[in-house]
């Protein structure tokens, strides 16, 4: 009955959707319309999953005291700050003090939750206690502290100015620098394509240089640019298509098998 | 204020560039720092954009509420099950509808699009004509041929119940060539835009923080 | 010895298809029909100030659009005798709509001149722009304009008209057929798969390292790393990975290496999270599984990267398995995979990441290969029996290429129609 259901389900949602492709009448948009819906906001339940998943592993390694145990705590202040940052307003001109102190004492009210509900045997109590007295001073300053208040129904903490800035100077370098960890890593990926000796490899080699040095002054400029304009477009084009074909018979397939409960790895059964 | 975050963000982008030299404690902050600040990001983006604007607002607060959303939320508690092992196998129901529905959904489209209209796009004129003159033009007409080529040797190469041998084996072969001849091409494609990139982060570090280049 | 003989038939095979290709180059060349005339239509003479207003626009049509989600209708018309010829003065034809056959009209659209038809549709929200309902009745009638604004002529009025949704898309009937081919095709081998029938596979290297390097893996007593890539697990390429996730984990469990599945999405790891557990009670080691085996790190791509890397750096797998969508962060991986020197095996259905893979690892499942794997590491006689369908299908569409190829140069008029069978558009 446990295995049945979901493979029950699988195939009606599976055989609607195929169905619903062939019925351009507006009802089959509208039915479309709202299982991408339910889609995506299974998905933001899901987050919550995994954020829980992130905080458990983090905890966990820190508490093991393991080689590198400092680095979860880094990651556990980041996400709760920055997600108070987005619940929250502060404003405009008013002093940053209170606001950063609530941050503090939420930190510290969250640390001794965690340790309460997860640490060791050893005074537990009094360390759910203090987590109590701490989220207690944390309401209170919540409640008369007048320069913040939590938004939870108006997007306004995606304007906050703390979020903007975390967003700007910390999210943005990183990942942009992250991304140009790519130009270093081409360097010696074609370095490793230029050691191996066979005819393959070769055969990669030559294409690569010539649509690398397409845009070669000179000469010789202009009849690299041809040459690798053909092989954009003659023989990548070719060996692309056969690529295409092959993947959408791969992907229908296992779709196929999906919908006809041939294929149920992904419930953890094969 | 600005200086100081602009400082910031050098240091992180320094940060993740010492990963190239070694591992190293400024990269491991760097690395933990960006996914706290990234998930909570996405997560409080999500948040407003699916839970409050397109649950909240549609199926609760609008004047002709948008009862079927509610499906949808009733899904995602199930999926949050997984917490209780009791009662863990309910959250199989939404992951299988959404399993199910999006292979549906693919399904057909992925056969249309990379199957059928492939086929349709490598059916055409083998020989290539001048369009003033009506001559044959000898060089496009090669490179059709080429592509008829390339197209058969390389699905021969993915088939997977035929023994790749004799002729067959052969075209398959032909079939790898072709394969190469793309990854080359597609690799070479690509390394201006990467080494863009790079210049950019260098163009910080010079331009906004040090002030080196204006 | 071995590579002489294989250079041998290599060079026979490609001697073969550019005979082939010579032939058909021979026998459409002596066929195919001289080149198509040139059909420029006249331009109209520029600014030619008109005194009279043009003829206007005649036989005027109107009818509900075919498969379609309904709010839609098709205008048509003859041209103007003015449009090209005669005075040569319409520029563009508006189309003007109404509710009533005495108006008001308003315009719904502007086309230029040598235009026959337009098609008036709006969304089917009913708060966007231009919204009409259907089941409504509907007048038409297209104004022949000139440059100058004031001096156009109108057609007749035609209606009542009223669009509505089709229950079936007839356009798609080709797809239809061809699906329902693959589908019992599929059925066919699976059942002939179940009853016994051998079905060779040819050996595909990515798949057989995947043993040979969880062995190695023991040996070192280093982990194995399993990325998932950016995928949803409503991407299909997701799924195929989830497969290939439960036998490398069952093994795992058998050799009691350790695992580590680094997650980007959170629907992904819970399904994965299941798939791992499956696969230890299906070894008979349940109590080695733990939850924190599949975990989430965060669903930013380059913050998801760079903890990856840590991972890799830090723990030093002795394997990293990548299978599953990916995109630019696939050479980061692979690159810190092979710098720290573990064994790579990749698989992606991501096309322009497939060279990166391809250079930085040490095996790569190219596309169709890695949707092939888990038929591959299960061994089941359905999955098998599928593969076949699969080559049946490739087969078939490969001859309705040539015979395609073949048609249009032979018969123009037939091999359009079959080359019009295949371009049908979702």
């Amino acid at each position: 009955m446990k295995r049945q259901i979901p493979l029950v389900i699988v195939f009606v949602f599976g055989t609607l959707m195929v169905i619903q492709y062939f019925v351009p009448h507006e009802n089959s948009e509208i039915v479309k319309g709202f299982l991408l819906d339910w889609i995506v906001i299974i998905g933001i339940f899901a987050l919550a999953l995994g954020l829980w998943s992130l905080v458990q592993v983090s905890i966990d390694k820190i508490n093991s005291r393991k080689e590198n145990w400092e680095y979860p705590l880094v990651t556990l202040i980041s996400l709760t700050v920055m997600i108070f940052f987005g619940f929250t307003s502060h404003a405009e001109d008013a002093s940053w003090w209170g606001y950063f102190l609530a941050i503090a004492v939420l930190l510290a009210a969250l640390w001794m939750l965690a340790q309460g509900l997860m640490g060791n045997a050893a005074n537990r109590n009094v360390k759910s206690l203090s987590a109590l007295g701490l989220v207690i001073v944390f309401s209170l300053l919540a409640i008369f502290d007048g320069s913040w208040e939590f938004k939870f129904y108006t997007a306004e903490g995606l304007t906050n100015q703390m979020f903007v800035h975390f967003f700007d100077y910390i999210m943005i370098p990183l990942q942009a620098t992250m991304f140009a960890l790519l130009a270093f890593f081409i360097t010696s990926a074609s370095y490793r394509a230029f050691r191996a000796r066979n005819l393959l490899a070769t055969l990669l080699l030559i294409s690569a240089l010539i649509v690398m040095l397409r845009f070669t002054p000179g000469p010789w400029g202009e009849y690299l640019a041809k040459t690798s304009s053909w092989v954009m477009n003659v023989p990548n084009l070719a060996a692309q298509r056969a690529i295409v074909i092959g993947i959408g018979l791969g992907i229908v397939a296992t779709a196929l098998k999906v919908i006809l409960g041939i294929e149920r790895g992904y419930m953890g059964k094969g | 204020m600005e200086m100081i975050s602009i400082w910031i963000a050098a240091i992180l982008t320094l940060g993740i560039f010492s990963f190239l030299y070694k591992d190293n404690p400024l990269y491991k902050a760097c690395e933990a720092l960006f996914v706290g600040v990234s998930a909570a990001y996405w997560a409080i983006v999500f948040y407003f954009d699916n839970i409050y604007k397109k649950f909240y607002e549609g199926a609760v607060t609008a004047e002709e509420p948008d009862y079927f959303l509610w499906i949808g939320a009733i899904l995602g508690l199930l999926f949050l099950t997984r917490l209780v092992p009791k009662i863990g196998w309910v959250s199989r129901w939404p992951m299988a509808l959404i399993v199910g529905a999006t292979a549906g959904l693919w399904m057909v489209g992925y056969f249309v699009s990379n199957a059928m209209n492939q086929i349709g796009n490598t059916i055409s004129n083998i020989i290539a004509r001048d369009e003033l003159t009506g001559a044959i033009a000898w060089g496009e007409t090669f490179g059709t041929m080429v592509i008829l080529v390339g197209v058969v040797s390389g699905l021969v190469y993915f088939f997977f119940s035929k023994e790749h041998k004799g002729v067959f084996g052969a075209t398959a072969k032909v079939g790898t060539w072709f394969l190469m001849v793309t990854f080359g091409a597609s690799f070479g494609y690509t390394v201006m835009s990467r080494m863009s990139l790079l210049i950019g982060r260098v163009d910080f570090l010079l331009g906004d923080w040090l002030g080196i280049l204006r | 010895m071995r590579n002489s003989f294989e250079k041998t038939r290599a060079s026979r095979a490609l001697l073969l298809v550019f005979v082939c290709s010579l032939l058909l180059l021979i026998v459409s060349f002596s066929t195919s029909v001289s080149a198509q005339a040139d059909n420029d239509s006249d331009t109209p003479a520029d600014s030619i100030l008109a005194l009279a207003a043009p003829a206007p626009a005649t036989d005027l049509k109107a009818f509900d659009t075919d498969n379609d989600h309904g709010h839609s209708i098709t205008i048509e018309w003859t041209l103007s005798a003015d449009d090209g010829a005669g005075a040569n003065s319409v520029i563009s034809y508006r189309i003007m709509k109404s509710e009533s056959p005495d108006g008001p009209f308003d315009s719904v659209g502007l086309v230029p001149l040598g235009a026959t038809s337009h098609v008036n549709s709006s969304a089917i929200d009913k708060n966007s722009e231009g919204y009409f309902s259907d089941n409504t009745d509907y007048y038409y009638r297209v104004e022949a304009m000139t440059t100058n604004a004031a001096l156009f002529s109108s057609s007749e009025i035609v209606g009542p008209v009223q669009s509505s949704g089709q229950w079936f898309n007839a356009g798609l009937v080709p797809v239809l057929i061809a699906i329902l081919i693959f589908t019992i095709l599929t059925m066919i081998f699976v059942q002939l798969a179940k009853k016994g029938m051998d079905l060779y596979v040819r050996p595909l290297a990515g798949i057989e390292a995947v043993d040979e390097a969880i062995g190695r893996a023991t040996e070192m007593g280093r982990p194995i790393l399993y990325v998932l890539g950016l995928g949803s697990a409503a991407d299909i390429a997701t799924i195929a990975s989830f497969t290939i996730l439960g036998r490398v984990a069952k093994k795992v469990a058998e050799y009691q290496t350790e695992l580590n599945v680094p997650c980007y999405d959170p629907i992904v790891m819970a399904v994965a999270q299941e798939v791992v557990k499956s696969a230890f009670i299906d070894a008979g080691r349940p109590e080695a599984y733990k939850d924190d085996i599949v975990h989430f790190i965060t669903n930013s791509q380059f913050a998801y990267v760079g903890a990856v890397n840590g991972i890799i750096m830090r723990d030093l797998p002795a394997t990293n398995v990548y299978m599953g969508k990916f995109f630019a962060e696939s050479l980061i991986l692979a690159e810190t995979g092979a710098a720290a020197g573990s064994i790579q095996i990749a698989g992606t259905d991501e096309i322009p990441q497939i060279p990166f893979f391809f250079v930085a690892c040490d095996y790569t499942l190219i596309g169709e290969e890695l949707f092939a794997a888990s038929a591959y590491l299960g061994r089941e006689p359905e999955l098998l029996g599928s593969l076949k369908a699969q080559d049946y299908a490739k087969a078939v569409l490969l001859a309705s290429a040539i015979i395609g190829i073949l048609l249009i140069n032979i018969f123009p008029d037939f091999g359009e129609t079959f080359k019009s069978w295949f371009e049908v558009i979702d």
